[in-house]
C-alpha cells in the first residue's frame, strides 16, 4: 500500500505484529500443552506450578500404538475413508459437471437445495440409520457406517466440484460435441485430465470429514469397527491417570491431518466454505 | 447443444441416486417414526399421531436443552465473529507476514473435533489442568470450569469459540482479499479515519460474506455435538444439554427412537426458521442502512 512509508501506519502495524504474536501463542496453548503432557511422566504431568522444563520421554508415544489397539482403530478409521472416498467423489464429480453445464436458471434451485441439505441436523439422520441398521444386522459393520458418510459428504463435494468445473472453459465441452463427441466422451477425455487436481483436493477434503467424523461412528459402529475419534474419546475422556498415554494418542491422531491441511492451504477457504464465497 | 445438453441428466443418476437412498429415504423414515411410540429395546411400536410432538412441547427438559441452545449458539458465533473479524482484519494489513499466522491460527480448527475437545479438557481439569494449575500457582482459586452450571456454559462457548473463529477469520480473510482496494485508497484520500474506512466502506462490502459466514455457523451450532459431548456430557446435570445432546440421549441411551426422531424434525424446523429470519434481518440492514 502507498501510505507504508507512514511512520504511524508503521507503528500501528508492529502493535498488529506483536497482538497476533501473543494471541497465537494463547491460542495454542491447548495444543501445545498437549504436547508436552504426551511427553511426560505422570509425576511431571501432576504439579502446581505446571512443570514446563522435564526429561521428555516418548515412551508413551510408543506404548499407545504397540500396546493398545490404536493400530487396529486406525485401520478401520482408514477402511471407512477410503471407502466414504470412493463413493462420494466419484459421483459427486459428475452431478457437479452436469451443473455446471446445464443453464443457471436449472442450476441454481439444485445448487440451493443441496446447500439446504447441508442444513439437516445430522442426529436426524443418526435415528433411521441407526433404526435399520439394527433391524438389517448391520450395526457394528463397514457398508453401514461408509453409507452414513456418504450421506453427509455428498453435498460437499458437489459444491466443491461445482466450483472446480466452473473453471473450466465451456467452449472445450463444445469443441468436444461438435467433433461428435458423447456426453461421456466430452467428460472422460477432455474435461476429466484437467478436472483431476480439483478431484485430489475433494478427495483430500472428504477424506477429512471422514476421518474427523464422531458421532455416526460412535452409534454406528462396536468393538469390530471402532474408529479412532470413538476409541480416544472413550480412552482419554475419564481417566486422569492415563494422561500421557492419551496426549500421546491426540497428538498421534492430529498429526496427519496436519499434512493433509499443509498439503491443501491453497484450497482451504475453498474447501470450508464448498466454493459458495464466490457466489 | 441443447439436444447435448439434455443427454447430461445421466450424469446426475449415480448421486442422486445416492442421496435418495442415503438421505432422502432415511430422512423421509425419521419423519414416520416420529409419529410412533417406539422403545427400541422392546421393539414395540404403537402409533400415536403427533403425541410425541406435544409431549415435547409442552416438556420442561425440551425448553431447557433449546434455551441453551440459543445461548451457546449466539454467545460462540458472537464471541468467533467479534475475534475472528479482528484477526482478518489484523492479517489483511499484516500483507507479508500473514501468511503464518493464519497457518498457526488455522490450526485448532483442522484437528480432529474430538482432539480438540480432549485438549481443552485437559486445560480445564480441575486442579491439575494448565488453567487451575497456573492459577493455583498464584493462589487463586480458580472456578469449577466445567463442573458449574454457569461455568461449564462459558467453558463451552469458549471451545466453540476456540474451534471456530479460525473458519470466520479465513472466510472473511479471504473476502478482504477480494476487496477492490481502490475503494478503501478513496476513502482515505477523502479523510476518512480507519474506523469510518471500516464501518462505511469495508463492513458493506463484505455483508455477503458475513451473512454466509454467521449463517452456516448457526445452523452448526444447533447440530454440533462432538465438543459438549466430549466436554461436558450436557452436564453438570443438563446445563449444557443442548438439543441434539438431548437428542442423543432419547435416542441412543433411553431408545425412544420416536421421540428422538420428533425432536429431530422439531430442531429442523428451528434451524430453517432462523435462518430464514437472519437472512431477512441482514439483508434488510444491508440494504436500507448506510445510504
Amino acid at each position: 500500500m502507498s501510505a507504508q512509508s507512514h511512520p504511524g501506519r508503521q507503528r500501528t502495524t508492529w502493535l498488529i505484529f506483536i497482538g497476533l504474536c501473543l494471541f497465537t501463542f494463547v491460542n495454542l496453548m491447548p495444543l501445545l500443552w498437549a504436547v508436552l503432557t504426551s511427553l511426560k511422566d505422570p509425576r511431571d504431568a501432576f504439579t502446581i506450578p505446571p512443570t514446563l522444563i522435564f526429561e521428555p520421554t516418548l515412551k508413551y508415544h510408543i506404548e499407545v500404538w504397540t500396546e493398545n489397539d490404536f493400530v487396529f482403530y486406525l485401520m478401520n478409521s482408514l477402511i471407512v475413508s477410503a471407502g466414504t472416498v470412493f463413493i462420494s467423489v466419484p459421483a459427486g464429480s459428475l452431478a457437479a459437471y452436469a451443473i455446471s453445464r446445464i443453464p443457471r436458471r436449472s442450476a441454481g434451485p439444485i445448487l440451493s437445495a443441496l446447500f439446504t441439505i447441508r442444513m439437516f441436523p445430522h442426529m436426524l439422520l443418526a435415528i433411521p440409520f441407526f433404526v435399520m441398521g439394527t433391524f438389517l444386522d448391520m450395526i457394528d459393520t463397514y457398508p453401514l457406517l461408509i453409507l452414513a458418510l456418504v450421506a453427509i459428504n455428498q453435498p460437499f463435494t458437489i459444491w466443491l466440484m461445482h466450483g472446480f468445473f466452473l473453471e473450466i472453459p465451456r467452449d472445450l465441452d463444445e469443441a468436444a460435441a461438435i467433433d461428435g463427441c458423447s456426453n461421456w466422451q466430452a467428460f472422460r477425455i477432455v474435461i476429466l485430465p484437467l478436472a483431476k487436481p480439483g478431484m485430489t483436493v475433494a478427495a483430500l477434503f472428504s477424506l477429512l470429514l471422514s476421518y474427523n467424523e464422531f458421532l455416526f461412528a460412535l452409534v454406528l459402529t462396536g468393538t469390530d469397527t471402532k474408529t479412532l475419534p470413538v476409541a480416544i474419546a472413550a480412552f482419554g475422556g475419564e481417566d486422569i491417570s492415563s494422561w500421557s498415554l492419551s496426549a500421546a494418542g491426540a497428538i498421534g491422531i492430529m498429526l496427519p491431518i496436519v499434512v493433509v491441511m499443509l498439503l491443501l492451504q491453497r484450497h482451504l477457504v475453498r474447501g470450508l466454505t464448498a466454493g459458495a464465497v464466490k457466489g | 447443444m441443447v439436444r447435448w445438453q439434455r443427454g447430461l441428466w445421466l450424469f446426475f443418476l449415480p448421486s442422486f441416486g445416492l442421496l435418495a437412498l442415503v438421505l432422502l429415504w432415511p430422512l423421509g423414515y425419521a419423519i414416520y417414526l416420529s409419529f410412533f411410540d417406539y422403545y427400541l429395546g422392546s421393539g414395540e411400536r404403537t402409533f400415536v399421531g403427533l403425541a410425541n410432538y406435544a409431549d415435547l412441547l409442552t416438556e420442561a427438559r425440551l425448553w431447557n436443552s433449546m434455551w441453551t441452545t440459543i445461548l451457546i449458539a449466539f454467545g460462540s458465533v458472537g464471541v468467533e465473529f467479534v475475534v475472528g473479524f479482528a484477526l482478518a482484519l489484523a492479517l489483511y494489513r499484516l500483507n507479508r507476514s500473514a501468511k503464518v499466522f493464519s497457518v498457526l491460527l488455522f490450526l485448532p480448527h483442522i484437528v480432529t473435533p474430538v482432539v480438540a475437545a480432549l485438549f481443552l479438557k485437559w486445560m480445564l481439569a480441575s486442579n491439575w489442568g494448565f488453567v487451575d494449575a497456573t492459577l493455583l500457582t498464584f493462589n487463586i482459586e480458580p472456578p469449577d470450569w466445567l463442573g458449574s452450571p454457569v461455568w461449564a456454559k462459558v467453558s463451552v462457548i469458549l471451545a466453540d469459540a476456540w474451534v471456530f473463529t479460525p473458519l470466520i477469520m479465513m472466510v472473511l480473510y479471504a473476502a478482504l482479499q477480494g476487496l477492490d482496494t481502490s475503494l478503501i485508497e478513496a476513502a482515505q484520500i477523502d479523510g476518512a479515519g480507519s474506523w469510518s474506512t471500516l464501518r462505511h466502506v469495508i463492513v458493506p462490502a463484505l455483508i455477503p460474506a458475513i451473512i454466509f459466514v454467521i449463517s452456516i455457523r448457526l445452523m452448526d451450532v444447533f447440530r454440533f455435538f462432538d465438543l459438549i459431548y466430549v466436554l461436558t456430557g450436557g452436564g453438570p446435570g443438563t446445563a449444557t444439554e443442548t438439543i441434539t445432546i438431548y437428542t442423543y440421549q432419547l435416542g441412543f441411551r433411553m431408545l425412544e427412537v420416536g421421540k428422538a426422531s420428533a425432536l429431530g424434525v422439531i430442531t429442523l424446523i428451528v434451524v430453517a426458521a432462523l435462518l430464514l429470519t437472519i437472512n431477512r434481518g441482514l439483508n434488510k440492514a444491508y440494504r436500507g442502512g448506510d445510504q
